[in-house]
């Protein structure tokens, strides 16, 4: 840990989110607390007979947390997150024996895994308890409920233990409570009041509970009876936020089914799984000279890449990834240097131009951190090619001006009634490049859960200054005929996605799951899977079905048009297409296979007897690589490379 | 690759020059330097061997050229055609002074600089150009001038004459009280390039242009090459294939970067540098890394051991699991996919959201000559535009290059046609933080609430409004026509022009600090003077009902009101806290809870002192416990929560007097060994002692709680 932080110092991007006003380590902690009750054991029936949708509420949160975890690993890979069963009939706390009964600090309570950055092995663990028809004996008597009542004082005793211990100093430390419970110590206004207490020193500690209510079949999940003296207003790591503690409307009502229940659990928890962290905080919207109010700055929109590769040593029991340290030193005298004695320069004419560490400073410094409207314009006169990278969220804050979020409030319902947008100079933080945005107000959405997809407030566009604006490179237009324009518009009709819109939530990415399953896989020494699960792939099937006739309408007007257009022949236009219309006018071509391109067919076929006649080597490097490109090879390399890739890319076919 | 370059500038060091003119603070000479030096170092720094440069001095004292007549005397090569480094810089800063003669003929340096260039290029191609700064004072001869026009466009050299104080129309210079022979000279050297079909200006404009930044033209490559698909052309016969390239729209231009040097060795800062050349260059070395490897080795001192780079295997973090992976799991780790753009559905245009642009743009057009894929391509582009919808493609843009999935756009010019591509989330890349509505307020029972502080009023929505309508901007087409677009030709990268030129400057002039931006640079970090005149009213009227506070810096994170410490419920949980018969010593395992729960409930000074006093002990004690860092942590958690609640309850003196003295033994080694990492966790928590900026009441001076913290 200390290394981290060390390390972390050191790296310095435009885009990490920091809490620069706090000694805390920006790091999030996630303990789930599941309640093991008969009740909670009682799998629900699915209403589809087909699939096996029989779920119980304990196994839709294992199964949640398991996902959860996985999740994580990819999108927080520092962040630590551990499940605490309790109301269980055996009980697990850290040294503490399971025979030395009398002595155990939290019966009833299971710590299944321990809060920590989840190891692969933890990963296993947690999968087998969430499916536990495929685990042993061992793992399926966890989940024994006991026969007494647990005291949620000890509970929420034993997550207190758990936080001050293995994430101290932690920005955010959060406790997931799943439970169908409204009521657990009805009777007993002792354990009901420990209860309370024990609560108190958990928001003093600085965690903050979700509770993640489930109905029982026969009533409504009922917040006043218990939780509601459980569980604070704000948050207490987050005072200026301001607290969203609407339980998810559904989550609560899924009373009947399971499947209905795990969904909208997981979506419930998803949309909780990573704690809020500000890109910049109280940074001035400045509406007008004068006019100021605070915003805070979110990054709701972050490209998510793989975690770069490192270096393993394996020399010891366990593999540990070596740290890499770097030294700095003087190209003359070979001595070590300290960071406090570099200078930087710029090269010019053959030499270096220096500046001292100051004058640097002052020339990246533009002026206080800002957000600074400078006028207004319509919506339209945003185009769509106007962008160089992902946008910035902001929220108001009431932190440095009272009276922000009314004022923020009456721009956001302007600019989204008005469709326009406020045009901005925004630094983002001290130092920081100023840029030009578009500042667009966006409105709040809600899935069929009635959880938050995308919340209410404005969106900061990056736009791009001359500088970073390319010419277009030439082009030639051949405005097609309004025939083939109608024979497009039915095509692209038939394709639409569903309700016509892009959800995100849909495509997970393949390349970071793939990446991440084969890892699993390799820790735990499990098999490979055969073959990823790819959403981004087009349904090829889906396409010819629907618009398959369409397609080839279109292609019979293609060329129609192209031989009016060139003359059917390739001499006829000009020496720059060697790419004519040679077989298609022909019309021999046995299959219909739509291609503009169509030299390449010739190539297609005479490649595909070679390989038949297994002569692919007689091929010349020119067809081979022209084959290779058409079918999305690589096509660098000597001859016998894309030999081997196009005889692999006829094995993979067959 | 750019085109070769042989510039020649010929400087009027005449006399007169020295002088200065209309009230400027600068001579004529300085005044021309300015526009020279700003051209002359835009070349130095592109860093082209083939950007030559050649320098002339006009009417200066001596005579160096190899035309030994008369008529070419008092004019000096002083730079021969070539690439122009520091030391040549350097040299000539030294020489370009105001001569003692006026005498030297313009005309003549015209000659020599068309000679100089005729040598130097001979017949290859080049972009030859010549360019004549003057005040236009010195007598001037038009003999031959013809044979010099003709020569000129033989050879094909640009000619510029810039002027001092020169009549422009165009620009709207006019010089009152002109000499008449300067008047002469202007009509001559005007139709002198106007012949030449050169360029003609007066050094105002010149010098006032050379603000605008010069945007750098980089030509695209294509991104990818490859067909654009609809459906499985590998298994059905329905499917499209249109062959398609990929350019960048708009890609950041990054500013020139700075590497990292050391002084060398020998040479202090502050004293002389060598002797030989004084450039501050000379007296910097490079900086190189060397990286080593180490792991965790309880067993061995400093529990770290070294470990050789050919002993480790390349792997990757899963969790907390190191994974190593073998060169053969290589190829099965990174997904296997074909290049390609494969479409995979359409969407409505306003049913998207703007904000999901995650990326630069890219524009797609067909294959070069391949008339097919350019009229196939047509068709989708007015489809789209047609039906008023995107397209969603996969895209991979190499073999083994993972896939993004990308938006495509329509556009449709009058002569040019293309789709504009972006990327798309995924979903990993959709953070989900909730955030309450803006537009009502839902209370803890699930009641909306519409009138609330933080909503606004319909008087605060109309003012909002009109404000909003008031200032519209405005911008304007060449011809000077209102258009709906944004000003992105006219906004330039602050940061990349600013290094730039400062650069260039520092290179002029080593001695002079840093300037500050231009103006060009931040013509958009304010509204126009004329919108905030224009919506002045609106927003006197908006400001005075929004009745926006600024929070008094004192009270910021002030502990905010007592009832937020409620439960949902509004139970007083302070009242069964008191009732708790154990809470009257903080215990270590819930420290942090109780020692708040104890000032909470703190009625006099002496009841803060003794918690602090236990809380002290319990964190003197955590550090002598603490193997290694293990407790560190706790320790600095432990700590700041005290110096939080202590600012808070407005008792500095209890904090202060407490982190003193655990400075103290932590330094001298009294807790259970070597401390000063843990003294480096406080430093860079901040946690030292509280001063008066953070509560008045303090007694300790910024500089004080500065020096507690300073480095040893």
């Amino acid at each position: 840990m200390v290394e981290d932080s060390y390390t972390r110092e050191e790296e310095n991007y435009e885009d990490e989110e920091l809490d620069e006003t706090s000694f805390k380590s920006v790091k999030d902690a996630v303990l789930f607390a599941i309640d093991i009750s008969s009740s909670m054991l009682t799998p629900r029936p699915s209403p589809d007979p087909k699939k096996h949708g029989d779920e119980s509420p304990a196994s839709a949160a294992l199964k949640c947390a398991y996902h959860l975890m996985q999740q994580r690993i990819i999108s927080n890979p520092h962040d630590m997150i551990g499940v605490l069963l309790y109301g269980t009939q055996s009980s697990k706390f850290y040294d503490e024996n399971e025979d030395d009964r009398g002595d155990l600090s939290y019966p009833h309570c299971y710590l299944y895994t321990d809060l920590d950055v989840p190891s692969a092995q933890e990963v296993k663990q947690l999968r087998s308890l969430a499916s536990p028809a495929d685990a042993d004996d061992e793992v399926r008597q966890v989940l024994e409920p006991s026969k007494e009542p647990v005291s949620m004082a000890n509970m929420l005793f034993c997550a207190n233990q758990i936080f001050t211990s293995k994430a101290p100093n932690f920005s955010s430390r959060r406790l997931f409570v799943v439970t169908d419970n409204d009521n657990p110590h009805a009777d007993n206004k002792g354990m009901r009041s420990a209860a309370t207490v024990r609560a108190r020193d958990l928001y003093d500690l600085g965690v903050n509970i979700e509770l993640f209510p489930i109905s029982q079949a026969d009533h409504e999940f009922d917040t006043s009876k218990f939780y509601d003296d459980i569980i604070y207003k704000t948050s207490p790591s987050d005072g200026d936020a301001p607290a969203y503690l609407q339980p998810d409307t559904n989550t609560s009502t899924a009373k009947g089914d399971g499947l209905s229940l795990l969904n909208s659990l997981l979506s419930s928890i998803n949309s909780r799984s990573v704690p809020r962290r500000s890109l910049f905080s109280n940074v001035p919207l400045e509406i007008g000279p004068n006019l100021k109010i605070s915003v805070n700055g979110y990054l709701l929109l972050k490209k998510q890449e793989p975690a770069r590769s490192c270096f393993v040593w394996q020399g010891g029991e366990t593999a540990q990834i070596a740290k890499g340290v770097t030294t700095l030193m003087s190209d003359d005298t070979g001595q070590e240097i300290e960071k406090s004695d570099i200078r930087k320069a710029y090269k010019f004419g053959g030499e270096q131009v220096s500046f001292t560490i100051e004058e640097q400073q002052a020339l990246r410094s533009f002026g206080d951190p800002v957000i600074r409207i400078i006028g207004f314009k319509p919506l339209s006169a945003l185009p769509f090619w106007a962008n160089v990278k992902h946008p910035s969220f902001i929220y108001p804050s009431e932190e440095d001006y009272i009276g922000s979020t009314r004022v923020f409030s009456a721009l956001h319902q302007k600019l989204l009634e008005s469709k326009k947008l406020a045009l901005v100079w925004f630094i983002p933080r001290r130092n920081a490049s100023p840029v030009l945005a578009a500042m667009i107000a966006g409105a709040e959405k809600i899935d069929e859960n009635g959880v938050q997809k995308i919340p209410p407030g404005m969106w900061i566009i990056p736009l791009p200054f001359a500088d970073d604006v390319r010419q277009n490179p030439e082009s030639t237009v051949h405005r097609a005929g309004d025939a083939l324009n109608d024979a497009m518009r039915d095509v692209v009709r038939q394709l639409q996605l569903p309700k016509a819109v892009y959800d995100p939530s849909k495509y997970p990415n393949p390349s970071l799951q793939w990446h991440y399953r084969i890892l699993q896989a390799i820790a735990l020494d499990e098999d490979f899977p055969e073959s990823p699960d790819d959403k981004t792939v087009p349904k090829y099937r889906q396409v010819h079905k629907r618009a398959g006739d369409y397609i080839l309408k279109w292609a019979e007007e293609l060329k129609l048009q192209a031989s009016e257009m060139f003359g059917g022949s390739v001499a006829a236009t000009s020496t720059l297409v060697k790419r004519g219309a040679k077989t298609e006018a022909a019309g021999e071509h046995p299959s219909k296979r739509v291609k503009v391109e169509d030299s390449e067919a010739g190539v297609e076929d005479e490649v595909k007897k070679c390989y038949a006649k297994g002569t692919v080597s007689k091929l010349t490097v020119a067809v081979l690589k022209e084959f290779l490109h058409a079918h999305g090879r690589a096509t660098a390399g000597k001859k016998a490379d894309l030999v081997d890739r196009v005889e692999q890319y006829f094995e993979q076919k067959i | 690759m750019a085109e070769k370059e042989a510039t020649v500038y010929i400087v009027d060091m005449g006399r007169s020059m020295g002088e200065r003119h209309h009230g400027r603070p600068i001579t004529d000479l300085e005044w021309a330097m300015q526009y020279v030096w700003d051209r002359i170092t835009a070349t130095v720094a592109t860093g082209r061997k083939t950007a030559t440069v050649g320098i002339v001095g006009l009417r200066t004292d001596g005579t160096i050229n190899d035309l030994e007549e008369e008529n070419f005397s008092n004019i000096s090569i002083l730079f021969g055609l070539g690439q122009v480094l520091m030391p040549d810089i350097r040299k000539l800063r030294e020489t370009i002074k105001p001569s003692n003669t006026n005498k030297g003929d313009a005309i003549s340096s015209i000659v020599i600089a068309m000679q100089m260039i005729i040598e130097y290029t001979k017949k290859n191609k080049y972009k030859r150009k010549i360019i004549l700064v003057t005040n236009g004072t010195g007598m001037m001869s038009d003999d031959n001038i013809e044979g010099i026009i003709e020569k000129m466009k033989e050879v094909n050299i640009e000619l510029v004459v810039i002027g001092a104080d020169f009549d422009d129309a165009e620009y709207g210079a006019k010089e009152e009280d002109k000499d008449s022979r300067k008047a002469e000279n202007e009509i001559l050297l005007r139709s002198l390039t106007e012949d030449c079909e050169g360029v003609y200006g007066t050094l105002e404009q010149a010098v006032s242009e050379l603000d605008i930044p010069r945007i750098k033209v980089t030509k695209s490559m294509p991104s990818f090459k490859g067909n654009l698909t609809l459906g499985n052309p590998e298994e059905y016969d329905t499917a499209m294939t249109i062959p398609v390239e990929r350019y960048f729209r708009t890609y950041v231009a990054k500013p020139i970067s700075a590497s990292s040097f050391v002084p060398r060795s020998g040479t202090e800062p502050g004293s002389q540098a060598p002797v030989k050349g004084n450039a501050e260059g000379d007296a910097l070395a490079s900086v190189r890394t060397s990286r080593t490897y180490q792991i965790t080795d309880e067993s061995a001192p400093g529990s770290k051991i070294d470990v050789e780079r050919d002993d480790l295997a390349k792997g990757y973090e899963y969790g907390r699991t190191a994974v190593p992976i073998e060169q053969t799991d290589e190829n099965v780790a990174n997904l296997q996919t074909f290049a390609g753009m494969g479409l995979v559905g359409f969407v409505q245009k306003d049913q998207y959201d703007r904000y999901m642009h995650m990326s630069n743009t890219n524009i797609i057009i067909p294959q070069r000559a391949n008339d097919n894929a350019s009229l196939a391509l047509s068709s989708l582009i007015h489809a789209l535009y047609e039906l008023e919808s995107y397209a969603v493609a996969r895209l991979v843009t190499k073999e083994s290059k993972p896939p993004m999935l990308v938006l495509l756009a329509p556009s449709v010019e009058a002569d040019y046609e293309c789709l504009i591509e972006v990327q798309l989330p995924f979903a990993e890349d959709v953070r989900s933080y909730r955030f309450p509505p803006l537009d009502k307020i839902i209370t803890v029972s699930g009641k909306v609430v519409t009138e609330h502080r933080n909503l606004p009023s319909a008087a605060l929505k109309d003012a909002m409004s009109n404000y909003v309508d008031s200032m519209d901007l405005v911008t304007t087409n060449d011809e000077g026509q209102p258009t709906d677009d944004l000003p992105i030709d006219e906004s330039f990268s602050p940061l990349l022009h600013r290094i730039e030129s400062a650069v260039r400057y520092r290179a002029v002039h080593p001695n002079d600090p840093v300037l500050d931006p231009s103006e060009r640079l931040t013509e958009f970090a304010h509204p126009s003077e004329d919108m905030v005149k224009n919506a002045k009213s609106n927003l006197e009227e908006l400001m005075s009902i929004a009745d926006v506070k600024k929070v008094p810096p004192k009270t910021k994170g002030r502990k905010r009101q007592r009832e937020t410490e409620k439960p949902l419920s509004g139970l007083d949980v302070d009242a069964l806290l008191s009732l708790e018969p154990k809470r009257t010593k903080i215990s270590t395992e819930n420290a942090i809870p109780e020692f708040k729960q104890t000032l909470s409930r703190a009625e006099n000074i002496d009841t803060i002192h003794d918690a602090v006093q236990q809380m002290a002990k319990i964190i003197e004690t955590q550090i002598t416990h603490s193997l290694g860092h293990s407790n560190y942590d706790r320790v600095i958690e432990g700590l700041g929560t005290m110096r939080e609640e202590l600012v808070d309850y407005e008792e500095p003196a209890v904090y202060n007097d407490f982190v003193r003295q655990l400075k103290g033994k932590m330094l001298r080694e009294e807790l259970g060994g070597d401390r000063r990492e843990l003294w480096w966790f406080v430093r860079k928590g901040k946690l030292g002692l509280i001063g008066k900026s953070e509560v008045d009441s303090s007694a300790v001076e910024e500089e004080e709680a500065q020096a507690f913290l300073a480095p040893n």
